[in-house]
């Protein structure tokens, strides 16, 4: 669950201060799927930026599966999101020069996956998302659906509690777009992990339980939270994949 | 991440900028080059002496002398003050120094100090001429037989001990003196003519007979039938040195007895009769350094230069130090130099890599294994320097090494000897300062901000 408690974030002082986020106040369950919509400049890419430990917030608190990112030392919170969580961007940011299979690796290596495992890992998530006839091949040579496809193999290579998708199909055309979408949605159905999505696309975040609007740094409305607690009560208990 | 994981992701970074990484790498490799032969041409000119002074010089055995300038050149540029007891001497450039010389008394001295087990004159001869019945006469030297010195023989044997009237002749000689081969020397007499110094009595004698003294006509003759014919015998041919003293490559070796003889044939009745430059002196149990240095210095404290056959190649070696410290510091300054190019390369890398970078920090990993990510990137680079270059140096260094051993006509030394351990020890300082050439740039790459990093297109 992320909890999100009164949180500020400035930059700069004096004259220059600019309040990226003002006494924000917002809560995600675990598995859910939420997307933060505004325009450019409202806030939204901070918010993720504070909800994954990239940043730290100014004043107020934010709590990830129960932990206090502002108590974690930044080794710690390294730690945090090597192992809990992980991030989808438009721009891919796969190593174009590297197979498939050493991009996807990456968090495992980082994560000090031990070497045994590390193979199993990446084969499944590369078939995941369909790639698996494309273990060896460069990343150069995909297409921009399947660049983005790989990104989201490094995601869910690692299991994570939590992934962060920043515009992920602001670079693919709709189509494109749109079977990335249903892939993400798929796992999050099948891997139980909480997806929260930044876009300015509003079909995208109608898909989503949540919607979260923000406008000049701070949260002007959230919806489908009722739904949402409805559905979770009918549905198992967490951590019970299919 | 894990070293393992670190090395080949630094490595793999490098594979995709092949040209800028090989370019920078070649700057270090020439420093390499320079520092491997410089190195291996130091392991050759060092074994070269050990393995000369091995050969001739027994390392119980102390050099001794009287004068103090024995071991050193004598200061021509001050005038020295006459001693008759000194024997003459001649610099390479021809001035004329008086050298003090040990004497019989002063053998006789060392020979009652404590630890002093033998002593052993150096003796050479300057015979007039060698010859054999129906050939023609050469110039020679008779020096005393040191048991201690390696002589490589083609025929025959050195008895042992080494006496009577006995010669190992230099292969040199074996043909000039009419033998058809090595072999056909063994057990042949050859002919040595031993200068008789002209006497008092003999210049009397003739200044009776009514010829001037001063006319060097007569004097000529005089030393001409002033010379003692001795008939030694070959016992065995040697081959010609290749780590013998400069200059006594075609010595003939006699018994030290019989040396002593025509030495004293040649210097009866002058100032030179009985006096040395050098004595060699053996210590008693003189393997042992303390037993050596403690009689050393009984012997320096009488008054007399002492020196070790350490000692000697100590001296040796350090002259050849010197020289190879200064090629290794021309090479130590191409590396220096080359430091910054892998500066530079990897401020390049980090510049290039900024999104990466980014990406590594936001999936979590930490601000140190991204400094050394880079940091083992540019051991990397300094490794592949240090390979091409050490690589090269050797492989040029063993296909040149033939041609160079034969001009410098050091037999089966060789002048370059490439130790593995020190190529490599080599390589690893290289790596280590890589990384330190690295430190800026991968200090650079840890301290990014992922968010600006991420921002980057």
């Amino acid at each position: 669950m992320i909890q999100v408690n009164d949180v500020t974030k400035t930059y700069g002082k004096g004259e220059n201060l600019f309040t990226a986020l003002y006494k924000v106040n917002l809560e995600i369950p675990d598995g859910a799927t939420a997307a933060v919509i505004g325009k450019s400049g409202s806030g939204k890419s901070t918010l993720m930026h504070v909800v994954s430990g990239l940043d730290h917030a100014t004043s107020g608190e934010v709590i990830v599966n129960g932990k206090s990112l502002h108590d974690m030392k930044a080794r710690e919170i390294d730690k945090f999101r090597a192992t809990e969580m992980s991030f989808i961007f438009q721009a891919f940011f796969i190593e174009a020069n590297q197979t498939c299979y050493q991009n996807v690796m990456l968090p495992l290596e980082i994560a000090r996956v031990g070497r045994r495992d590390r193979r199993k890992h990446v084969l499944e998530a590369l078939q995941a998302v369909g790639l698996e006839d494309k273990v060896d091949n460069l990343a150069a040579n995909l297409s921009g659906g399947q660049k983005q496809r790989l990104a989201i193999a490094r995601a869910i290579v690692n299991k994570p509690k939590l992934i962060f998708a920043d515009e992920p199909t602001g670079n693919l055309d709709s189509s494109t777009g749109d079977v990335i979408i249903k892939l993400l949605f798929d796992l999050n159905k099948k891997l139980g992990c909480t997806l929260f999505i930044v876009t300015h696309d509003p079909e995208l975040a109608e898909k989503c339980q949540l919607q979260i609007r923000m406008k000049d740094g701070e949260i002007q409305d959230v919806s489908g939270m009722s739904k949402l607690k409805e559905a979770s009560k009918s549905r198992p208990k967490k951590g019970a994949r299919k | 991440m894990i070293l393992q994981d670190l090395i080949r992701r630094s490595g793999r970074s490098l594979k995709s900028a092949k040209g800028r990484t090989v370019l920078t790498a070649l700057a270090i490799a020439v420093g390499t080059f320079a520092l491997t032969l410089t190195l291996a041409a130091s392991n050759g000119a060092t074994a070269f002496v050990n393995k000369v002074i091995s050969e001739n010089f027994d390392p119980a055995e102390l050099i001794v002398a009287a004068d103090e300038n024995i071991f050193g050149r004598a200061d021509t540029s001050k005038p020295q003050e006459f001693d008759p007891s000194f024997g003459t001497s001649t610099t390479n450039a021809g001035a004329t120094t008086q050298v003090k010389r040990i004497t019989e008394d002063d053998i006789a001295k060392i020979k009652a100090i404590e630890g002093v087990e033998a002593v052993r004159e150096d003796i050479s001869v300057n015979l007039r001429y060698i010859t054999r019945e129906g050939q023609k006469k050469y110039v020679g030297t008779a020096g005393a037989y040191n048991p201690f010195q390696k002589t490589e023989l083609l025929a025959g044997e050195i008895a042992d001990p080494f006496t009577g009237a006995n010669v190992i002749l230099p292969e040199g000689y074996v043909s000039a003196l009419g033998f058809e081969n090595a072999e056909a020397a063994i057990g042949k007499k050859v002919t040595f003519a031993v200068p008789k110094a002209v006497t008092p009595a003999q210049l009397q004698a003739q200044a009776a007979q009514g010829a001037a003294v001063q006319d060097p006509e007569s004097l000529a003759k005089l030393a001409e039938e002033n010379i003692v014919l001795e008939e030694f015998t070959v016992t065995a041919v040697s081959k010609k040195p290749t780590t013998s003293q400069p200059g006594t490559e075609l010595y003939l070796y006699i018994p030290a007895d019989e040396a002593r003889r025509l030495n004293d044939i040649s210097n009866q009745g002058t100032p030179d009769f009985r006096k040395y430059n050098f004595i060699y002196v053996r210590v008693t149990d003189g393997e042992n350094e303390d037993a050596l240095t403690a009689t050393q210095q009984r012997i320096k404290d009488l008054g007399f230069q002492a020196q070790s056959v350490k000692e000697t190649q100590e001296f040796l070696t350090n002259i050849i130090g010197v020289l190879q410290g200064i090629v290794a510091g021309f090479g130590a300054i191409a590396i220096i130099a080359s430091v910054f190019g892998i500066i530079n390369t990897m401020y390049i890398s980090v510049l290039q890599r900024t999104r990466e970078i980014g990406l590594m920090k936001a999936l979590g990993m930490r601000k140190r294994d991204i400094g050394r990510l880079f940091r083992f990137e540019a051991a990397w680079i300094g490794f592949l320097g240090g390979m091409i270059g050490s690589v090269i140096a050797v492989l040029l260094g063993t296909a040149i090494n033939p041609a160079i051993t034969k001009q410098l006509e050091l037999g089966d030394s060789s002048l370059l000897i490439f130790k593995p351990v020190e190529v490599a020890i080599l390589v690893a300082l290289l790596m280590l300062v890589s990384i330190i050439a690295g430190w800026l740039p991968s200090r650079k790459a840890a301290k990014l901000d992922p968010i600006e990093a991420l921002r980057t297109e």
